[in-house]
């Protein structure tokens, strides 16, 4: 999980200029016991955002750099909606909430 | 229920579709403030006379229309939750405009309204045939329909009126194929485009846009649908009296329901800024809410034009009222939504590939912002000195403000073109 969330890290929200994990659009990170399947499950601050699909390959590519023999699905869900109580105690500090 | 990255159903447009709309806008611009400053004089005048035909239509096609276009191009697909149905018709949509623009402004800045001046309004009118087509079958294919996506389309159908109206109109400087001058229709023309196209485009995408940006969860759908009634209403009740030729005092009740309109809007966004997560706001989203209390501006005009007309000579007034149009609110909202919108679509296009192996720069570090605080604040000294040369008709200060507003679009084309030419960093990324 370490790992995942090291390289996650570095996957931002470009408009925000926080990362995804800090801003809390990482819901759940499924590691199949059964096979290598990565499942990870997140949101996007808004269903409308244009750079939706930017985040979601890089959330893909990152998880590929960190688990190069796994493969990783990431799954966009919109239940819940993401609100600001989901943002890190650190993201509050960097956005001065 | 979830939606997987390979199989959204959000599919960004080529950047390879958008981008020379916003380069073709940013030079019409400068074009615009160009043609401004060589004939300060004509603003002097009357409204009908070519050289502020050609700067008018320059300014609503070739800056308005154009980045609104691109702009669109690459939002529609997101407020329908679906995909561009076709980049082959994006492309013909810029073509056809990109050459019949000019011939058209050409044609008005010689007022040859014959070949020439047909070709150009037809080419443009077979761009916004395009354009249409490319929409109603995204629509199509779209699972979601929603309030700001039936603005967008709607404003198109009033753009593809304005636009065959415009066809008309020109055709019939020649041709005398209406009953009366076209001189005539021309308030009719104006208004399909000002409030059918760009009133109810920008509502409808910057109803979504500025809440956006501001990171905020305001939503009130019902609001939006009761501003697009009553703007839409508004307009048709301006048609029917246009051809019923009733009295100007009857044209309040279009300036009533588009003013009140305006109003709940103002309110829309109000109620997003209070309830935003983003404390900070930057420049950008600051110029485009100018916009919004901007927007009622060329309203207080008309009141004023529609309380005197009866006994005072209101020319000045008229011509004040299309400028702060196209050079007032229209105008700042592109300014601003400009840095909102192109660096995140060149973001796409040189970091995507990179994008979560590294740091990236942010969409907004691909811009100056310093030359985008001097650029604003050169184009509100532009707008108010240019604003009141026309009132006082002075030529001295027709004069200072266009100098203010040529070194806005010379500013503002510096700051796109710095977006167009960014390269990745690659340095960064070479161990990955």
């Amino acid at each position: 999980m370490d790992i995942a969330l090291t390289g996650l890290y570095f996957v931002m929200d470009p408009e925000i200029d926080l990362n995804i994990v800090d801003l809390g659009l990482v819901y759940e990170i499924d590691f199949k016991e059964d096979s290598n399947d990565i499942d990870v499950i997140m949101t996007l601050t808004t269903r409308f955002c244009p750079m939706g699909e930017s985040i979601v390959e890089a959330t893909t590519k990152s998880m590929k750099e960190s688990f190069p023999n796994c493969k990783t699905q990431v799954k966009l869900t919109f239940q819940p909606p993401w609100d600001q109580s989901m943002i890190s105690e650190a993201g509050h500090e960097f956005l001065s909430l | 229920m979830f939606i997987t990255g390979p199989t959204s159903p959000i599919k960004n447009t080529s950047h390879n579709v958008v981008l020379p709309f916003y380069a073709y806008a940013a030079l019409s611009f400068l074009v615009a403030t160009i043609l401004m400053l060589s004939n300060v004089s004509a603003f002097t005048q009357h409204y009908f006379n070519p050289n502020i035909l050609a700067i008018t239509h320059t300014m609503a096609l070739g800056w308005g229309t154009m980045i609104i276009l691109g702009a669109s191009h690459q939002l529609f697909p997101v407020m329908i939750e679906g995909k561009l149905h076709s980049n082959v018709l994006a492309y013909l949509s810029f073509a056809f405009a990109a050459i019949g623009i000019p011939l058209l402004v050409f044609a008005f800045y010689e007022f040859d309204m014959n070949t020439i001046a047909l070709m150009g309004g037809m080419l443009i009118n077979l761009s916004v045939m395009c354009y249409l087509a490319n929409l109603a079958m995204s629509i199509y294919h779209s699972k979601s329909k929603n309030v700001h996506a039936v603005f967008a389309f709607t404003s198109v159908i009033w753009l593809f009126i304005t636009t065959l109206l415009g066809l008309l109109l020109v055709w019939n400087f020649s041709s005398n194929i209406l009953s009366i001058n076209s001189i005539n229709f021309l308030s009719l023309h104006a208004h399909l485009g000002i409030i059918g196209w760009f009133l109810l485009m920008i509502i409808g995408v910057g109803s979504r846009l500025i809440p956006m940006f501001l990171i905020s969860k305001y939503e009130n759908q019902k609001r939006l649908w009761l501003v697009y009634f009553l703007i839409n209403a508004g307009l048709l009740n301006f048609i029917i009296l246009f051809f019923q030729s009733l009295s100007v005092a009857f044209y309040s009740i279009s300036l009533g329901l588009i003013g009140m309109a305006i109003l709940i809007f103002g309110n829309h966004i109000y109620w997003s800024f209070k309830q935003r997560i983003r404390k900070k706001v930057d420049e950008q989203v600051k110029i485009s809410i100018l916009s919004v209390a901007l927007t009622l501006v060329p309203i207080l005009i008309l009141l004023i034009i529609m309380i005197i007309l009866a006994n005072v000579n209101s020319l000045q007034l008229v011509m004040l009222y299309g400028f702060t149009i196209f050079f007032g609110w229209i105008t700042t909202i592109i300014l601003g939504m400009t840095f909102k919108t192109l660096p995140f679509i060149v973001w796409n296009k040189v970091y995507k590939s990179i994008a979560g192996l590294g740091k990236t720069p942010n969409p907004k570090d691909l811009f100056n912002n310093t030359i985008f605080k001097v650029t604003s604040g050169s184009y509100l000294l532009g707008f108010t000195i240019f604003g009141c040369g026309i009132v006082l008709s002075s030529i001295l200060f027709l004069n200072i403000g266009a100098v203010f507003l040529l070194i806005t679009a010379v500013l503002y084309n510096f700051n796109v073109f710095k977006i167009f030419f960014h390269k990745a960093k690659l340095n960064e990324y070479k161990n990955k």
